[in-house]
């Protein structure tokens, strides 16, 4: 059952930029763009590489090591070495705080 | 998870914080912009060159400063954009990359996805898919290499083997299947422009020999010197791009034609950074990465004095270079460590 859960406050992460997440065992992205917070896997799908190094352009994580690109919004891989789509999750923002909808 | 770890800072022991790196990495359009207008108004002052000594002995010399200009940041470009960190416009970088890997005349999936697994693997054996030679270098191939003739075979050899889809077990271990039929319909597309561009003077039109072909040509051997001094007689196999990797200092027209890349291990550090920020990037880290080695020439002369004296069996010991304790020998019979992949 899926469940949300307190990530983090929303100044914790700077605009266009990310933070490294985990719970119960399972790392997460998430984001904070123009378009509002978003989450996703923290793991690149091309390789084994953390992208919490990686560069948030508009709504778009560029992974740190071979630039692979994804829609932060809807975890689409956009270009080249990335092929497989990010894993993306809920995010909302109430209270003062941003969670986010895990798989329980 | 992958039995490898990839090389970069992490690998290396190197850690700059997160806000730092970030202000550093960030992407914009207009550094890319004027590098382009430079290099372009450069192009047409040496095309100009050429072209008021056409018929005359004064466009061998124009040709070869042409052909440097043409091909050392052809080279730079299409690795830069190959990386996406030219410009923050992807359509740009992507434009950039098409016509920048046509001059250095390699398909640029191929580019961007060999160079991938190069930035993965850096140096290790069997691994790393752009080891331009053998380890230890040799003087006859050190020489070979610098005249052009074994890159423009290597060149060659992956368009016709992409267009035929005749794929080595290395191309299909670093490039997703989905890719292949798109590099194979690009090498094609390509093979076709170079043949029109080799055909034309039957037509009777020249412009291309003087300006592009012959340039290109000309210009090939100072842009090989730059590929070889980046991870000769370092170590291979270790995780830390300390060890695998060299830095130089350069002058600025140098660093200009090469976008900075002579910051190669600040470049395998992090390659997210833009080339135009790897002077800044590179004074980040400077007191946790090896003094770089000093000015291109000197480097080059030492590498060339180094394989030299391996080939007539004297001891490789350089000058000043930066060297892996196990290229350092006292002469004698050369062991193979590990074959070329490119």
């Amino acid at each position: 059952m899926n469940q949300w859960i307190d990530a983090c406050a929303p100044d914790d992460i700077d605009e266009e930029d990310l933070i490294a997440w985990e719970h119960a065992g399972r790392k997460y992205a998430i984001y904070n763009t123009e378009k509002g917070f978003f989450a996703s896997d923290l793991m690149c799908t091309h390789e084994e590489q953390s992208l919490e190094d990686g560069l948030v352009i508009d709504c778009v994580i560029e992974c740190p090591l071979h630039g692979g690109r994804f829609d932060v919004c809807t975890g689409k891989a956009l270009s080249a070495p990335v092929l497989v789509d990010l894993k993306t999750y809920p995010v909302k923002v109430e209270s003062g705080r941003v969670f986010v909808q895990v798989e329980g | 998870m992958p039995d490898y770890v990839p090389t970069n800072a992490a690998s290396s022991g190197v850690r700059l914080d997160k806000k730092t790196l970030k202000s550093i990495a960030t992407r914009t359009d207009r550094p890319g912009l004027i590098w382009l207008a430079q290099w372009t108004l450069g192009l047409v002052a040496t095309g100009t060159l050429v072209w008021a000594a056409l018929g005359t002995v004064w466009v061998w010399p124009a040709m070869l400063l042409h052909g440097t200009l043409l091909t050392v940041p052809a080279y730079a470009a299409s690795h830069e954009t190959a990386h996406g960190t030219a410009f923050r416009s992807r359509w740009l970088n992507e434009a950039v990359l098409w016509v920048s890997s046509f001059i250095f005349i390699e398909e640029p999936l191929h580019r961007r996805y060999s160079h991938t697994n190069h930035h993965t693997h850096t140096w290790h054996v069997g691994e790393d898919s752009q080891m331009p030679y053998n380890i230890p270098l040799r003087f006859a191939e050190w020489f070979a290499a610098t005249t052009g003739i074994i890159p423009l075979i290597y060149h060659v050899k992956v368009l016709y083997v992409l267009a035929t889809r005749n794929f080595s077990d290395m191309i299909l271990k670093f490039t997703p299947e989905p890719e292949l039929p798109k590099m194979t319909r690009n090498a094609r597309i390509m093979i076709a422009l170079y043949v029109l561009i080799a055909v034309l003077p039957l037509a009777g039109i020249w412009w291309p020999v003087w300006f592009i072909i012959l340039p290109r040509v000309l210009g090939t051997p100072v842009m090989i010197l730059l590929v070889l001094i980046q991870h000769a007689e370092l170590q291979e196999n270790s995780p830390s791009i300390l060890e695998s990797t060299r830095s130089f200092t350069t002058n600025r027209v140098m660093a200009f034609l090469y976008m900075n890349m002579n910051n190669h291990v600040e470049h395998h550090l992090y390659p997210q950074v833009p080339f135009h920020a790897l002077p800044k990037l590179a004074e980040a880290v400077k007191d946790q990465v090896p003094e770089p080695d000093h000015g291109f020439v000197r480097t080059c002369a030492e590498l060339g004095l180094v394989v030299l004296r391996r080939s007539l069996g004297r001891s490789t010991k350089a000058p000043t270079i930066r060297q892996a304790p196990r290229m350092i020998t006292d002469g004698g019979p050369i062991h193979s460590i590990a074959q070329k992949t490119m």
